[in-house]
């Protein structure tokens, strides 16, 4: 076995306000391996990352780079080390080009103080060339899509002569063609002899592209495996520290009548132009119509429009036969509408507020709530609260504190179930497990499914493609606001899917 | 949503507050003895001058009171993250409110004095909406439209009183009101009129409003997180041009008040009222924009105000500390400044993450 290119040791870190991320990690990259990062949500994989890139500073332990002791106290010092990482959100100057922004901070001069472009679009080509990898350089940042905005990421670390490179949930943003790519692009440079880190949650890509894996839990490590000795199964087990039950989904429940139906939506996008363009369908009740798609093709803006929080510029929206434009969401939720909004801190939830108070948003003026005086019925809240945390398993310490004390995953289930508790007949959940561990995603998934099961119209909108097809009766695939088609998951593979979230109609592909 | 973790919550500003309180007191002293005196004596002085007897302390909570009223102006509308800089300009439409109808309709009493009231609240309240609705239908950012919104308050009311309401005998003032729209004093001898109960009451109504109402949730939701807000149905410019009423109408009545209460008339320069609105804003942030802290930190703004005069007094007439008035208004700013810092940092952060509605 050769000497490890990056071993980090007993590394520590603590929060100033006290959270522990890390435990005392030991952590060792090989030259030329593509490594795999693998935890939940908050096991401190990013953190690690993090402190060997010098955005974080470490509480205690040590760093060695190709066998020598080093102090990272900013990226600065890890570029120089030959470390490059590449963030989850992308750190590009939107109006620059794409090789304006490769090059900067490292750009050519000439004559000491101008940019020498010329130079620069040389050697970028040059680099391009190398590792076959293509942008547009001459393409504003802002108007690449974001899998094109990744390579330009990947490019700028090369160019930068990084050979180790650090890359934080890769694959999140792209389609399942552009994965591939991505992945067939990382074994080309394997044989260059650079060094990747591919910091994941998903067993499925550490199976396809890592050569050994570091299983993180809880700020420790829990075990490192080469990757062929090691299933997925037990790849799980090590990471959520017991066995996953799955998502059963229940036996067929006939679909009855449209409780939910759209008609020949558009939706301007905040910048004025169209997000969403003539988009028809309608949910019936007893099934969870799943949207699929890359995000930003329109999905937030569809759902905002459904949901009262942005007015669609024609078309319409029935909720069970009630035509329902113009109406605001606190109309809609009487109406009968859940809405588990995609983002949860912008929307969904107020951080400090109390769970009392976020667990009323939107019903805090019904007659449930309110006294005769007009005074909010403090022991009715607290009831309907503390039923909330009940029946959806949430972690709280108690209903009067603020929601920020909670984690990722509560927040969630709080907001889950609020929605869920008004009894409403159509619900729309837009990414309701993003972000979220697995075991908490295993929990939302399965309250999807158990709503279905009730009768109630499910509109599910998520970006994970696994996600999507294993729970929905019905999905369309949803690029540059139009659907490219309407499938049954059953009859139909990924890639099929994956090409649709490219851009090809179904009638093109079958 | 009174319990432990309300205690928790509530604690942190408590300690926060009391350490700077302590490290203004600590500058002062400093400064005081840097200029030769002895801070000890100083200080005893000036808590004896506003509470060592009855009628000292009394009169301390009579200065209290229009700080009261206008910092809590400034904390309605900063619970819906809005910066309201007018309350000097609202208030003097309750002063208008006070002379126009106090001096020159006769009523029967408390239907006199509820008729000023109403009208304060009123012309107040809309002042304060005007600056609302600027901003969320037109982007006027408020601190800009009520700073010049103060000005034209202040002439307005300044031409009124100089050649409506003035007295014809004398001209610098406007007539004083009528006996039947006074505010009773509460005790006889002293400043201390049924004014200041009434600021408490309005304390409390504020309070209850806040967290007790809908209304009250949909400002303090607005106020943290309007996206949130909207998605839970809320009518985020209603809401903040409701929030800006309250604020104007509060303000109006620390107006109304001064007069009814204390003067009777006004001067046609309003010096009576003058800068009582800024006053607020520094009261409602050592407060923590809660109608509690407000109470209290305007009692402290009085003290030191009364205090300072008495310690003045007292060099005069050849007094123990010999601090000239001017050194204690710097101590008094310094100490000021410091008990305002806590809030002032939690301030800024909020306006810097707050999103354009």
């Amino acid at each position: 076995m050769s000497e490890p290119i990056i071993r980090m040791e007993g590394i520590k870190k603590i929060y100033p306000d006290g959270t522990v991320a890390l435990r005392g990690v030991t952590f060792e990259v090989l030259p030329g391996e593509i490594h795999g990062l693998l935890g939940e949500n908050g096991a401190g994989k990013t953190t690690l990352m993090s402190i060997l890139y010098g955005i974080v500073p470490l509480t205690s332990g040590r760093i060695f780079i190709k066998g020598r002791q080093v102090r990272v106290t900013s990226p600065n010092d890890a570029m120089r080390l030959g470390i490059g990482m590449v963030h989850q959100h992308f750190m590009l100057v939107p109006v620059f080009t794409a090789l304006d922004n490769i090059i900067l901070g490292a750009e050519p001069r000439k004559k000491g103080f101008l940019i020498d472009r010329k130079e620069a679009e040389r050697r970028v080509m040059e680099l391009m060339e190398r590792v076959a990898l293509k942008v547009d350089l001459d393409a504003p940042v802002e108007t690449l899509p974001v899998g094109v905005r990744q390579r330009i990421e990947i490019l700028k670390m090369l160019y930068r002569e990084a050979d180790i490179l650090i890359l934080d949930e890769p694959t999140a943003v792209l389609t399942p063609i552009e994965v591939e790519e991505l992945f067939s692009f990382l074994r080309r440079i394997r044989e260059e002899g650079k060094t990747v880190i591919f910091i994941t949650h998903k067993l499925k890509e550490v199976k396809a592209i890592t050569d050994r894996v570091t299983v993180l839990r809880k700020g420790l490590v829990v075990g490192v495996r080469r990757t062929r000795d090691v299933s997925m199964e037990e790849l799980a087990t090590m990471m959520i520290g017991r066995k996953l039950t799955g998502v059963e989904k229940s036996e067929e429940v006939s679909p009855r009548e449209d409780y939910l139906r759209i008609k020949d939506l558009w939706v301007r996008n905040d910048r004025g132009g169209y997000a969403v363009k003539g988009v028809s369908f309608s949910v019936r009740s007893g099934e969870i119509f799943g949207i699929a798609g890359v995000e930003g093709n329109g999905q937030s803006e569809l759902v905002e429009a459904i949901c009262g929080l942005r007015p669609p510029e024609k078309g319409d929206v029935y909720i069970r036969s009630k035509r329902v434009i113009g109406l605001n969401p606190m109309e809609l939720y009487a109406l009968g509408l859940g809405h588990i909004p995609e983002d949860r801190h912008k929307w969904g939830i107020i951080l400090e507020f109390s769970l009392k108070e976020n667990a009323i948003l939107g019903v805090h003026r019904s007659k449930r709530f309110v006294s005769r005086y007009g005074m909010l019925d403090e022991p009715r809240i607290r009831e309907w609260t503390e039923s909330i945390i009940k029946n959806f398993t949430v972690e709280a310490p108690g209903s009067d504190f603020p929601a920020k004390s909670l984690s990722g995953g509560n927040q969630q289930k709080l907001i889950v179930g609020r929605e869920l508790s008004k009894e409403p007949s159509v619900v729309i959940a837009s990414q309701p497990t993003r972000g979220l561990d697995v075991a908490a995603t295993e929990y939302i998934r399965k309250i999807l499914i158990r709503m279905r099961n009730k009768g109630k119209a499910v509109l599910l909108v998520s970006a994970d493609l696994d996600e999507v097809l294993s729970l929905s009766d019905r999905v369309a695939v949803m690029y540059e606001g139009e659907f490219m088609g309407l499938v049954h998951p059953s009859e139909i593979n990924r890639e099929r899917i994956g090409l649709m979230m490219g851009g090809l109609r179904l009638e093109a592909i079958s | 949503m009174r319990t432990c973790d309300d205690l928790r919550n509530h604690l942190r500003p408590v300690v926060e507050s009391s350490l700077s309180l302590l490290a203004g007191f600590l500058a002062g002293g400093i400064i005081i003895w840097a200029a030769g005196f002895n801070p000890i004596l100083f200080y005893e002085a000036l808590i004896a001058g506003a509470f060592g007897d009855i009628y000292s302390t009394l009169n301390t909570l009579s200065y209290s009171t229009p700080l009261i009223l206008t910092a809590l102006s400034f904390a309605i509308a900063a619970r819906a993250s809005l910066f309201n800089i007018g309350a000097e300009g609202q208030m003097y439409f309750g002063v208008l409110a006070a002379v126009s109808i106090g001096a020159f309709i006769a009523l029967p009493s408390v239907m006199h004095q509820l008729c000023i009231i109403t009208l304060a609240i009123l012309l107040g309240g809309l002042w304060g909406a005007v600056a609302g609705w600027l901003r969320v239908s037109r982007g006027v950012n408020e601190v800009v439209s009520t700073i010049m919104m103060n000005f034209l308050a202040l002439y307005l009311v300044n031409y009124l009183a100089t050649y409506v309401f003035y007295d014809p005998l004398q001209a610098y003032k406007t007539k004083s009101i009528l006996p039947s729209a006074e505010l009773p004093l509460m005790v006889p001898g002293t400043d201390l009129s049924l004014a200041f109960l009434l600021s408490i009451a309005t304390a409390m109504a504020l309070y209850i409003l806040l967290w007790r109402t809908p209304l009250g949730y949909e400002i303090r939701a607005v106020g943290l997180n309007p996206s949130a807000a909207r998605y839970g149905g809320i009518d985020v410019k209603r809401t903040m041009i409701t929030s800006m009423f309250l604020s104007g109408a509060t303000a109006a009545l620390a107006g109304a008040f001064e007069v009814m209460g204390r003067f009777y008339y006004t001067d046609t320069g309003l010096s009576i009222v003058r800068n009582m609105g800024f006053d607020g804003i520094a009261v409602s942030l050592v407060g923590r924009n809660h109608p509690i802290g407000i109470i209290l930190s305007s009692i402290f703004f009085a003290m030191l105000k009364t205090g300072i005069q008495a310690v003045q007094r007292s060099t005069s007439v050849g007094g123990r500390t010999g601090v000239p008035l001017e050194l204690g208004l710097v101590v008094q700013g310094i100490i000021i400044i410091f008990i305002s810092i806590p809030e002032m940092l939690d301030l800024i952060r909020r306006l810097r993450g707050r999103r354009e509605v």
